[in-house]
C-alpha cells in the first residue's frame, strides 16, 4: 500500500519533469528553426509591404522580385564570387599546410621536435592584438588585396596540435616500406599520408570553410578601399550600419517608383543565399564536429 | 678536453640527424617560418605601444621609433571614454558568461533524459545550427524579429503588455539582454556537444544502482549526472574565464558590440575592442591603440591565471 503510493507520486514527478523536457525542446527547436524560416518568407514577400508587419508563416504578396533585384546587381554578384572563391581557395592553403606541418611535427625522432612544439603552443596562446598585425599587414603589402583573406591563417595551430596526434595513429610500417622502396617524404606523403587522412581533412576543411564563408571583419578592416573584393557578409553590415533614418529615406524613394523592393527585402534574399550552403552541409558532419570538439578541450 | 670533444661530437651527431631527415624538417620550417611572420611579428608589435610610432615607418619603425614609457597608458586612464569602456566591457562580460554559461549544461542533462536516440540527435543538430551562423546574419534576423514592426512587439501589442513598440534594437536599455540572448541561442547547441559527449561517458551500472535504491529521476542527474561532468565543466569554465573580457566561450564580445552597436544605444555597446579599432585604423593612432588593446590583454592573462589558482584551490584541479 504504501509502496504503491510512492511509486505514484514518483510517476507524477517523471510525468512533470517529461513535460518540462518536452516543452523545452519544443522552445528550443522553434527558436533555432524560426528565423530563419521567417527569413525565408519573408524574402519572398514585397519588400514594401514587408514593412508593414505581420508577416509569420506565409508571404502575403509574394514575388521573386528580391531574389531577381540581388541577381541582376553586379555588386551582390561580385561579391559572392568573391567570397566563394576566398572559401575554395583558402579552405585548400590551410587544409594542405596544415596537414603538411603536421606531418613532419609527427616524428617522434625529429630532430628538436620539443622546441617546435613549444613554438607553436606559445603562438597559440600570445598575440600581438589587432594593431600590430595590422601593421604587419600593411608593411607585405596584403592590405586591400584579395590576399588578404587567405594568406594570413592559411597555417591553423590549433588543427597542427589535432592533425599531428592523428598521424601519430597511423602505423610507422607504412612510411618505413615505402622508404626502403626508395620514396622521398614528399611522395610518401602525397600517396600514402593523405588518402589515409580524409577524416582530418574534413574535420579543418569544414571549419575553415564556414569561417571564410561568414567572414566580415578583414573585408571591413583590411580591405577598406577596394571596393571590387567585399564579401558577402561585409556588404550586409554595410547595410545593418545604415542608420534606419537612412534606409527609410532610400525606402521612401522606392515607395514612390516602381519597385516593391527595400534595402531590407533584397538584404533578407542575401541572408538565405547565404545560409543555404551552411544548412545543407552542415548536418553530414556531425561526427566531426565531436572529435574536434573533444580532442580541442583535451588538447587545451 | 674529453668533455668538450664529446659535447663537439654529440652536436655533430645533432646535425647529422637533422641533414638526413632533412626533407621533413623542411615540412616543419616552413610552418616555423610563416608562424614567426604572422604571430612573432606582431606579438613584438606590442612595443610600440611603449613608442611613438609611425605607420609610414613600417615594420622597421617598430625598432627605430622612440620609447615614451607609459605616456599612452596615462593617456588612457586620463581619457573621459576610459570609465565608460572599461565599465560596458566589464557589464557585458560577466552579465554573458554568468547567463549563458549554465544553459549548455543543463540543456545537455535535460537533452539527455530524451530516450528516443533519432529524437536526441534529431534535436541536437538542430540546437547547433546557429553556431555556423555569421553574427551579421543574426543581426540581420534581428532586424526582422525584434524591429517596431516585427513579431516580438506585435505580441507584446496584441497581448495588451505595451502600448507601443520597445526599441529593442536602438535603446540602450535592452542592449545587453539582446547581447545575452543572441550568445545564448547561437552557443548554446555547441558546448551542449562536449557536455553531453561527458554525460555519455557516465558508467551506466551507476544509474541502475541508484534506481535499484529508488532514486528518482531528478535525484540521479543532481547526484549522479551533474558530479560525473563537474570536470568538464571546470575546464570549459576556465577557459570562458581566460576569455571573459573577449566575450566567454565564442569570444563573441566585438562582434555583438559592433554590429548590433549604433548610435542609440553607443553609450552602453562601445567597449574596449571597438575602441582600439576605431582609434587605431579610423583615426591612425597605432601606439595609442596598442596599448589600450594590450591593457585587455594583461587583464585576461591575469583573469587565467586567477581562475585557474582558484579551481586549483577549490576542487584540487586546474588546467595547469
Amino acid at each position: 500500500m504504501k509502496a504503491e503510493g510512492k511509486k505514484k507520486k514518483k510517476s507524477m514527478q517523471d510525468n512533470v519533469l517529461d513535460a518540462a523536457i518536452v516543452a523545452v525542446m519544443i522552445l528550443v527547436v522553434f527558436s533555432c528553426l524560426y528565423p530563419f524560416l521567417l527569413a525565408v518568407i519573408m524574402s519572398f514577400n514585397e519588400g514594401i509591404d514587408a514593412l508593414k508587419g505581420g508577416i509569420y508563416f506565409w508571404p502575403r504578396k509574394l514575388t521573386f522580385e528580391n531574389y531577381g533585384s540581388l541577381f541582376k546587381d553586379p555588386v551582390w554578384g561580385n561579391a559572392f564570387l568573391v567570397t566563394l572563391a576566398r572559401t575554395v581557395i583558402g579552405t585548400t592553403m590551410t587544409v594542405f599546410f596544415t596537414l603538411f606541418v603536421s606531418y613532419g611535427l609527427s616524428h617522434k625522432d625529429l630532430v628538436f621536435r620539443k622546441f617546435y612544439f613549444s613554438f607553436f603552443i606559445f603562438a597559440m596562446y600570445f598575440s600581438g592584438g589587432v594593431i600590430p598585425y595590422y601593421i604587419l599587414l600593411r608593411s607585405l603589402h596584403l592590405l586591400n588585396k584579395f590576399w588578404v583573406y587567405v594568406v594570413p591563417g592559411c597555417l591553423s595551430l590549433f588543427y597542427i596540435l589535432v592533425a599531428t596526434s592523428f598521424f601519430q595513429g597511423i602505423p610507422e610500417e607504412i612510411a618505413e616500406s615505402a622508404k626502403l622502396d626508395g620514396a622521398g617524404e614528399l611522395k610518401i606523403f602525397r600517396s600514402l599520408i593523405l588518402p589515409l587522412s580524409k577524416p582530418i581533412m574534413a574535420t579543418i576543411a569544414i571549419f575553415t570553410s564556414v569561417g571564410h564563408w561568414n567572414n566580415w571583419y578583414d573585408s571591413a578592416f583590411f580591405a577598406t578601399s577596394n571596393k571590387g573584393i567585399r564579401t558577402m557578409a561585409y556588404l550586409m553590415t554595410a547595410i545593418i550600419n545604415q542608420s534606419s533614418t537612412q534606409n527609410s529615406a532610400a525606402d521612401a524613394a522606392m515607395a514612390a517608383g516602381v519597385r516593391t523592393t527595400t534595402t531590407l527585402s533584397i538584404q533578407l534574399a542575401a541572408m538565405v543565399i547565404a545560409v543555404l550552403p551552411i544548412l545543407c552541409v552542415y548536418p553530414f558532419f556531425q561526427r566531426y564536429f565531436v572529435t574536434g570538439l573533444t580532442v580541442g578541450a583535451v588538447k587545451s | 678536453m674529453k668533455g668538450e670533444s664529446k659535447a663537439k661530437r654529440y652536436r655533430r651527431s645533432v646535425w647529422r640527424e637533422f641533414w638526413k631527415q632533412r626533407s621533413l624538417q623542411i615540412f616543419v620550417l616552413a610552418g616555423i617560418v610563416y608562424i614567426l611572420i604572422f604571430n612573432y611579428i606582431p606579438m613584438f608589435g606590442l612595443v610600440i605601444g611603449f613608442k611613438d610610432y609611425k605607420i609610414t615607418s613600417g615594420i622597421a619603425g617598430m625598432i627605430s621609433s622612440p620609447w615614451v614609457g607609459f605616456k599612452h597608458f596615462v593617456e588612457f586612464f586620463a581619457d573621459y571614454k576610459f570609465v565608460e569602456l572599461m565599465r560596458n566591457t566589464l557589464v557585458l562580460s560577466i552579465l554573458k558568461l554568468i547567463c549563458s554559461f549554465p544553459i549548455p549544461i543543463i540543456f545537455a542533462i535535460m537533452l539527455n533524459e530524451v530516450r528516443h536516440e533519432g529524437t536526441k540527435k534529431f534535436i541536437q543538430t538542430i540546437s547547433y545550427l546557429p553556431y555556423f551562423i555569421s553574427w551579421v546574419i543574426v543581426a540581420g534576423l534581428l532586424r526582422i524579429i525584434a524591429s517596431d514592426s516585427g513579431i516580438i512587439n506585435d505580441i507584446l501589442m496584441r497581448a495588451g503588455l505595451i502600448a507601443a513598440p520597445l526599441e529593442f534594437l536602438t535603446s540602450p536599455r535592452f542592449f545587453y539582454g539582446l547581447c545575452i540572448l543572441t550568445a545564448i541561442w547561437k552557443d548554446t547547441g555547441w558546448w551542449t556537444i562536449i557536455f553531453l559527449a561527458a554525460i555519455t561517458g557516465v558508467d551506466p551500472t551507476m544509474y541502475e544502482a541508484a534506481s535499484i535504491d529508488g532514486a528518482t529521476r531528478i535525484q540521479k542527474m543532481k547526484y549522479i549526472t551533474f558530479p560525473s561532468i563537474a570536470g568538464t565543466v571546470t575546464v570549459v569554465l576556465i577557459l570562458a574565464l581566460g576569455n571573459l573580457l573577449g566575450g566567454g566561450l565564442s569570444g563573441s564580445n566585438f562582434e555583438q558590440s559592433y554590429l548590433l552597436g549604433n548610435a542609440g544605444n553607443r553609450e552602453v555597446a562601445d567597449i574596449i575592442q571597438t575602441y582600439v579599432m576605431r582609434i587605431g585604423l579610423s583615426q591612425g593612432r597605432y601606439s595609442y591603440a596598442t596599448a589600450v588593446g594590450m591593457l585587455q590583454s594583461v587583464i585576461s592573462v591575469m583573469l587565467v591565471y586567477s581562475s585557474n589558482f582558484i579551481s586549483k584551490k577549490v576542487s584540487g584541479d586546474g588546467l595547469f
